[in-house]
């Protein structure tokens, strides 16, 4: 069995950030980048499934990104991954566009299930594993936080607003990863050495034959924080008055 | 332009976050249309008519909201009715469902918007990235549009005094994919949201002497906020609080949208876990307590006193 | 009077600057504290705080102990536990770390410092989560401990502060003012503060802060990483199990939170080029990556004394940078091109625990110009001049081999032939 793992390769959310001249884009000089938290989630799960039900599983580690994205492949790689695939990209991207590339993996490399973040935490838009499922026709099980193998498929225990909800999906599936399916392993001394003699290909949007159409055009960008100013109130029901007003709470 | 407002319901009633997506709808067009899908929903089609007509799809195959089912029969009503924007209010439901079903009709779509204006007649929807610390403004190429709001970006309209009409709507049910079951839901039974998920987090500090206490105190105002709880280090020491609440350098990073800090004093490891929260409340009995500088809102006071005073505010007592 | 005026003006709100500016405020001296982010949030944010009393000197050793009185003053002070006592353990596995432990019974017991070889199945009993079949020698010091330094700091803040200490974060210096070779203040995006006298305690950042008056200080930001495990019921850690050093395996630890925090010296490790980094970084949101090098070697490391830690333990990872000098000892005190600049840097891992003691020393020699501690060690004049010290990269390679040779050589008597320094 095959599995895919798209990883995407996003800035540290925890580092401030800046925005460049045009407030386009942040400002990427001198920022740390790293792998999308949720995606090394549903990277440990991949290799979860391999160490448990699946020994056979080839895990595929793809990453749309500029060539510096073979950084954060190598660090799926150095969990476990056998080989990663880097569809070379500069450009911004929407999910639509991102599910249309990982699509077109997908159909290169056949797997039986597609593991992913929920979301990756630069955009936040959690849209691209829904998305491919949809132009792949598959099942999807968002917002996994438990995954098991039944003889059909996959049962799978979903975070939802409302509490767990168990749903079973048929093969092939697009599986997103939530916070609390997995702790991720760091990457053992041995398997950092084995993984760069590990294979990562190359290639292009359109060697894959998929010409960008924009669905989401970013007009700008705007930083929120701002140096904080502690306003003193005196009593309790101030404060709740004053939180009211900032709409952080309701009523 | 022609608006489907997508009605969330847990099956017996509909979510009152749905209002935000009304809300939104109604501010930018005229022509709007509630959307309900699922089995037996004749009271809540009454109950969604108080604020737009209503068109509905009650089919026993619809019983359980599975995405790809649900996603084909949006996708297809929205298709026969000619609809130009669908809006949802963003919960867990609506990323997995409306999310696939907006891919079915082109994905020209912007989740969790927070606030919109038209500009030559170009609407420019913003929207939350980089957990917060970023607002993003952009368009949509292509129609349909479809738009998730959060709910607390947008008010509910009045329920008008005489309900509009409701229109039930077949749809093609045996076409629809059958690859996805529910099994079982597991309802929450009182468990609160994990803090690093939270909105809003709730965090108590050295000045909570006993778990009683601190469940009593901190719980009852989280639950009063549906919040998180969350804790400083100092608790987890003295053995107060488990490991997983300690927000900070050796415990979890959250970033919510409310933070409240109760008698932290705001040592640099707590900080390190908390301090990019979009607003930040702090109670402390030492009004110099290094915590006020991080915040946006200060109290000195004793936690003991007004703690209390809070959750009988927020009740409305 | 003009209002950003003060008798010092202090470069850095860490443990070093902080401590430095309360024993100023104690003798009744006006001090204003800069800080470029948020109080404690360098280094000091970042250490682990164990304390090994026993040093190469009795009078460093002396420092260490003093420190001690120091801090148990302040927690009366500031209502908070800063020390725990724990008591610490060495333990050694070859001969050479065997012999190594001997001469350092020696040496303690020399100068009254507690300590006594111990056996390894009372080992066994005190630290049950840890490997001892290999073990063939030990001993334990039972005075030593850890400083929490998010406490030490916060201590120091608040004591400063009821003596008068002006604090400023977000507030990074960006020029020194002189007055031909006199110090006059300092340049901030927050206006000018105006004293006769600085103190450079910025940590990482104090070569760059000393470039800005064309001074060469020999540190190098070196990186460093410890991980802490989530509480295992398997493997219980209690809160006052003893501090750990594990020089064979380059390891050293305590008792955290229910779990176990190992940290490393490795022979390699990672360096930091503050220039290049942006200008609101923010050592306190460090992370590092899931195939981290040096976090690998760490794990591999802990895994040989605690067989039970492995890559997918649940742990927490800690990583942040360190300001070594070419002899691991600090910077202490005025260097002979400017009058009024006084240097406060270069911890090389030790700064929490040093504190307490270099803030008396650093107040004593701004006031006084002499210390009533021996501080020919750690004079900040040094290597002035030296060649050999002064350009960045062999500034940075002799410190990032003295940071390697940390743990790697030996100490006590077997040193003397062996020790390598720079």
């Amino acid at each position: 069995m095959k599995i895919l793992v798209p990883c995407k390769r996003v800035p540290d959310p925890d580092q401030k950030l800046r925005l460049n001249a045009e407030a386009t884009d942040v400002d990427s000089t001198a920022l740390t980048y790293i792998l999308n938290p949720f995606d090394a989630i549903a990277v440990e799960e991949a290799l979860c499934i391999r160490e448990t039900t699946h020994p056979d599983a080839e895990i595929i580690a793809v990453s749309v990104a500029p060539a510096e994205g073979e950084d954060d492949l190598r660090t799926a790689l150095a969990m476990g991954a056998d080989r990663a695939l880097l569809v070379e990209h500069d450009a911004q991207l929407d999910s639509w566009n991102v599910a249309r590339l990982l699509a077109a993996v997908v159909e290169r490399e056949q797997p039986a299930l597609v593991i992913m973040g929920k979301q990756a935490v630069d955009d936040d838009a959690n849209q691209t594993g829904q998305f491919l499922a949809v132009q792949l026709g598959w099942s999807q099980a968002t917002f996994a936080s438990q995954v098991e193998f039944t003889e059909t498929g996959l049962r799978v225990h979903r975070e939802t607003d409302l509490g767990i909800e168990i749903i079973h999906v048929s093969l092939p599936a697009v599986v997103t990863a939530d916070l609390r399916l997995n702790e991720p392993r760091y990457a053992s001394l041995p398997s950092i050495l084995k993984a760069k003699k590990k294979p990562t290909e190359y290639t292009t949007a359109e060697e894959l034959g998929v010409k960008p159409e924009p669905r989401v055009r970013l007009l700008s960008m705007e930083l929120v924080h701002s140096q904080r100013n502690c306003e003193m109130v005196t009593s309790a029901r101030e404060l709740i008055l004053k939180l009211r007003e900032t709409e952080v709470i309701k009523g | 332009m022609k608006t489907l407002v997508l009605m969330e319901h847990d099956g017996s009633a509909l979510r009152s976050g749905n209002g935000a997506a009304i809300g939104f709808a109604r501010e930018l067009s005229d022509d709007v249309c509630g959307f309900l899908l699922g089995e037996d929903l004749d009271a809540m089609n009454c109950e969604a008519a108080k604020f737009a007509p209503v068109i509905t799809v009650d089919d026993p195959a619809l019983a359980d909201p599975v995405a790809d089912r649900w996603a084909q029969v949006i996708a297809e009503v929205a298709r026969a009715r000619g609809a130009e924007r669908i809006v949802a209010t963003s919960t867990t439901w609506a990323k997995d469902i409306v999310t696939r079903a907006a891919g079915l009709l082109g994905g020209a779509m912007a989740s969790d918007v927070i606030g919109h204006e038209v500009i030559d007649g170009e609407l420019r929807l913003r929207r939350p990235m980089f957990a917060g610390a970023v607002h993003a403004t952009l368009t949509l190429e292509g129609l349909p549009q479809i738009i998730t709001v959060c709910a607390s970006a947008y008010e509910a309209p009045e329920p008008a005094a005489t309900p509009f009409a409701i229109e039930p709507v077949a749809a093609n049910v045996t076409e629809l994919p059958g690859s996805t079951q529910l099994e079982e839901v597991e309802g929450k039974v009182g468990a609160r949201p994990d803090v690093t998920e939270a909105r809003i987090v709730v965090s108590g500090g050295r000045a909570f002497n006993t778990s009683q206490d601190f469940e009593q105190l901190v719980g009852g105002l989280a639950d009063t906020l549906d919040a998180a709880t969350g804790s400083s280090r100092a608790l987890v020491d003295a053995g107060i609080v488990p490991n997983s609440l300690q927000v900070g350098q050796t415990g979890k990073v959250v970033a919510p949208e409310l933070y409240l800090a109760l008698g932290i004093s705001g040592a640099v490891q707590h900080l390190a876990g908390m301090k990019n929260s979009r607003v930040i409340a702090a109670i402390n009995q030492d009004p110099d307590a290094p915590i006020f500088e991080f915040s946006d809102f200060g109290l000195a006071g004793d936690v003991y006193e007004e703690v209390p005073r809070l959750i009988a505010e927020l009740n409305g007592s | 009077m003009i209002e950003n005026s003060s008798d010092v003006v202090v470069i850095g709100g860490g443990v070093a600057g902080l401590s430095t500016a309360m024993q100023l405020a104690r003798r009744g001296v006006s001090v204003t504290v800069l800080e470029r982010e948020q109080i404690g949030n360098g280094s000091t944010g970042r250490a682990a705080g164990l304390l090994g009393q026993l040093r190469g000197t009795a009078e460093h050793t002396r420092m260490l102990m003093d420190g001690v009185k120091i801090v148990q003053e302040l927690e009366e002070q500031a209502g908070t536990e800063i020390y725990v006592q724990t008591g610490s353990v060495r333990v050694a596995e070859t001969a050479e770390r065997e012999k190594e432990i001997a001469d350092l019974v020696e040496m303690g017991r020399s100068i009254d410092f507690d300590i006594a070889p111990m056996a390894t199945d009372e080992l066994a009993k005190r630290m049950p989560y840890m490997r001892t079949d290999d073990v063939a020698a030990a001993c334990w010091c039972p005075t030593d401990g850890h400083l929490q330094p998010a406490e030490l700091a916060a201590a120091y803040h608040k004591v400063g502060r009821d003596h008068g200490v002006r604090y400023e974060t977000s507030c990074p210096v960006t020029g020194v003012l002189l007055d031909g070779s006199k110090a006059r203040g300092v340049e901030t995006p927050r206006g000018e503060f105006y004293a006769p006298i600085l103190v450079n305690a910025a940590g990482p950042w104090s070569h760059l802060v000393a470039g800005l008056t064309g001074t060469t200080l020999p540190t190098a930001a070196l990186g460093h990483v410890y991980l802490t495990t989530q509480p295992d019921p398997d493997h219980p850690v209690d809160r006052l199990s003893p501090g750990f050093r594990n020089r064979h395996h380059r390891i050293y630890g305590r008792a955290e939170n229910g779990g176990l925090l190992v940290g490393i010296y490795a022979e390699e490790c990672a360096e930091y080029d503050m220039e290049t980094l942006p200008p609101d970084f923010d050592m306190s949101a460090m992370k590092a990556r899931r195939d981290d090098f040096h976090l690998a070697m760490l794990i591999h490391a802990a895994q040989q004394r605690f067989p039970w830690i492995n890559e997918r333990t649940p742990m927490h990872v800690t990583t942040g940078i360190m300001t070594f000098s070419p002899d691991g000892l600090p910077f202490c005190g005025q260097l002979p091109d400017h009058e009024g600049l006084f240097y406060c840097s270069g911890f090389s891992g030790h700064g929490i625990v040093q504190s307490p003691v270099i803030g008396v020393i650093m107040s004593e020699l701004i006031l006084g110009n002499r210390s009533t501690y021996d501080i020919a060690s750690i004079e900040a004049d040094r290597y002035w001049g030296v060649p050999g010290f002064q350009e960045r990269d062999e500034i940075e390679q002799r410190c990032h081999k003295m940071q390697g040779s940390y743990y790697g050589r030996l100490e006590g008597k077997s040193a003397d032939s062996k020790t390598d320094t720079a």
